[in-house]
């Protein structure tokens, strides 16, 4: 028999525990998300900075309890993001139908693996349309289980044709079908990609390229042009799909745009023995681009980079590595191939590259400006235990909502105070850098919709508010996204009738 | 309780060795990747599979380090308030310490690679912490009289 002592010993450890055990299971519980509107996410964060003051401003600033997760938020008077639309009066001059398929994927060169295919095919049709085009695409999923989306990377779409599930739209069931339409309106080089269950989805091969076509031929464009889509499916490097290097036929000297596009997780470098020109980042031009020589240019995940490269002049081949393991051998197609170069240690500053010329609004006198500081730490998030990523040291969902009006002049203070390089993507906008570690921008305005912030890293971007809606601002190692480096940027007005976690289930990241 | 808190010492100690080899496993696996011609670059490592053979060895060395022995940690210090025997919660405290310290480290090892020195070290010193605390229940064992067990708790960790 125990003694008296004992049992009360023994009472108080058995209350200790189930306190303890309880007050886990409640903590856990809270950090459950369920069905949720962006809308009624983070915190409220005006950054306007003409009040002077950054808090809780006129928009929603607490977290919602359910009632705000029915899909119901927003005031009626707001405007809804399906009418953030193109002309639905204006016939289309692209018209495509793209069929998503959960399929094996059989990677020329290599051996197949499960993953998603656009027409029948990964990467997807490479699309094409001319600035100033209308374009419409039909989205048919044939057998995605999950639901997928297409999103329009780095092309500033209206926002009803943005594809993000959950929040311009529901994920496409099996055998349903969305239309995106939106005017070509910046040339370039852009990917297209499902926004539902991202980080599998893109992984898994459901992408494509999609280049804009200037108008009228820009100058600095060469006439021949190559494509450079990167992936890594199951852990084979491919370009174009192929676990190949390719050849483009060039005549002695003559000039080649190849249009890289990233569709990784992860940074990728692009380097050469002979010297090569940045033409265009992210769709935008660079002004009066020069050589580049003994560098090598890096492309954050998910960005794009134009790079011209000139056919030996001797009739041999040149040879472009993009990304680690792939080429482009551009010349003679006879000609022997060219050993591969050692990447360059140093990297090519986009920072001070080109020439600079004046930008089409004042950054100076911003009426917005925010902060992004993304840091990591232990917590749970939906349930889920984890080292996750903060912003502004809050963890998911408690991140910042970033309300804007339209004709806003933004300016954002992006600062990495994690261990690892986050590519950032904001939808909908290009940004231009203005400085990094409070260096101020010296070459070619540098516009980009990805951006890589390595640790320790502070950029200083700004943006016109120009395009109604409610828009992603996330880390394109889509599993960063999954882990909760995603925030939004809101528009004042908008409102979203979608939700994410419902019967449509909806899982953007 | 005294043998849960042994053992979960012993495993913590263990899957130190667990994470040695795993990481060695590992990395033999980008060796081997690298020296058939393949190319090991950021796309390859966010999308897994730059370990070839030796890729379930970054598996283990992130589930078993950055889960299951901090888990068990805890769970030694938790169960070190049920064991009356000297140092128990001192030897239970400072391996979770270094387990700690540890999992801070392997997670910043990407940017400040020099850290990597110290991890390596501070395995080794979890070890001797995880072993000491196991220790401390034998010891216990041999010395300890009745008359002894109810001051034990003085030592405080």
């Amino acid at each position: 028999m125990p003694s008296r002592r004992e049992l009360l010993r023994r009472a108080a450890i058995g209350v200790a525990v189930t306190t303890a055990l309880g007050a886990g299971a409640l903590a856990w519980s809270s950090t459950l998300l369920g069905e949720y509107s962006v809308m009624t996410m983070g915190v409220g964060h005006s950054g306007d900075t003409h009040a002077g003051y950054d808090g809780h401003a006129e928009h929603g600033t607490s977290r919602p309890g359910a009632s705000a997760a029915s899909g119901t938020a927003g005031d009626a008077s707001d405007v809804d993001v399906t009418s953030l639309a193109a002309d639905p009066d204006r016939p289309a001059d692209v018209r495509v139908e793209l069929v998503a398929r959960q399929d094996t994927v059989e990677v020329s060169g290599g051996h197949p693996i499960e993953g998603y295919t656009v027409n029948g095919m990964s990467p997807g049709p490479e699309l094409r349309a001319r600035q100033g085009d209308l374009v419409e695409v039909a989205l048919v999923n044939e057998s995605v289980a999950d639901g997928a989306t297409l999103h329009w990377h780095g092309i500033d779409v209206p926002n009803a044709a943005d594809g993000v599930a959950g929040i311009t739209q529901d994920a496409v069931p099996v055998g349903g079908r969305h239309v995106y339409r939106f005017e070509a309106t910046d040339a370039g080089t852009y990917w297209y990609h499902s926004h539902q269950v991202s980080h599998e989805q893109v992984e898994g091969g459901l992408l494509g390229a999609i280049i804009i076509e200037p108008a009228s031929p820009a100058d600095t464009a060469a006439g021949l042009e190559a494509t450079a889509l990167l992936h890594v499916y199951g852990g084979q490097h491919t370009l174009n799909g192929r676990v190949a290097d390719e050849r483009v036929d060039a005549s002695p000297g003559e000039t080649v745009r190849v249009r890289v596009i990233n569709t990784d997780q992860g940074t990728a470098a692009v380097w050469s023995a002979a010297p090569f020109r940045v033409l265009a980042t992210d769709g935008h031009e660079v002004n009066e681009p020069t050589d580049v020589d003994g560098q090598r240019l890096l492309i954050p995940a998910g960005g794009r980079a134009d790079v011209a490269v000139q056919a030996p002049p001797g009739g041999e081949a040149a040879r472009l590595h993009v990304g680690g393991a792939r080429s482009i051998l551009i010349g003679d197609p006879e000609a022997s191939v060219p050993p591969a170069a050692r990447q360059p240690s140093e990297t090519l500053d986009l920072l001070a590259y080109g020439t600079q010329t004046p930008l089409s609004f004042d950054p100076a006198t911003p009426e917005r400006s925010f902060d992004y500081v993304i840091a990591r730490r232990f917590g749970l998030i939906d349930g889920r235990p984890g080292n996750f990523w903060t912003i502004n040291g809050r963890m998911f969902p408690d991140v910042p909502m970033f309300h804007v009006s339209e004709g806003d002049v933004v300016v954002m203070r992006i600062v990495n105070d994690s261990g690892d390089v986050h590519p950032m993507h904001l939808h909908g906008h290009h940004i231009v850098v203005l400085s990094r570690d409070g260096v101020a921008a010296s070459g070619s305005p540098w516009w980009v919709d990805s951006l890589d912030v390595h640790p320790g890293e502070s950029y200083e971007i700004a943006f016109v508010a120009d395009n109604p809606g409610i828009w992603s601002d996330h880390c394109h190692t889509l599993g960063h996204a999954v882990d909760g480096l995603v925030a939004h940027v809101m528009y004042e007005g908008v409102s979203t009738p979608f939700t994410i976690n419902g019967a449509a289930g909806n899982r953007p990241e | 309780m005294r043998k849960i808190y042994a053992g979960l010492a012993w495993i913590i100690a263990g899957g130190v060795v667990v994470q040695a080899a795993a990481i060695a496993f590992a990395f033999g696996g980008v060796l081997n990747r690298v020296s058939n011609g393949d190319v090991v670059d950021k796309a390859l490592l966010e999308s897994g599979g730059a370990g070839g053979t030796g890729e379930l060895g970054f598996w283990i060395h992130g589930i078993v380090g950055g889960g299951v022995i901090p888990l068990l940690a805890v769970a030694l210090l938790v169960g070190s308030f049920f064991v009356r025997v000297r140092g128990a919660k001192l030897w239970a405290a400072i391996t979770l310490g270094l387990v700690a310290l540890q999992v801070t480290l392997g997670f910043s090892i990407t940017d400040m690679p020099y850290l990597g020195l110290i991890h390596g070290a501070n395995a080794l010193a979890i070890v001797v912490a995880a072993v000491i605390a196991a220790l401390r229940i034998r010891g216990e064992r041999i010395s300890r009289t009745p008359a002894e067990e109810a001051t034990s708790d003085a030592v405080a960790a």
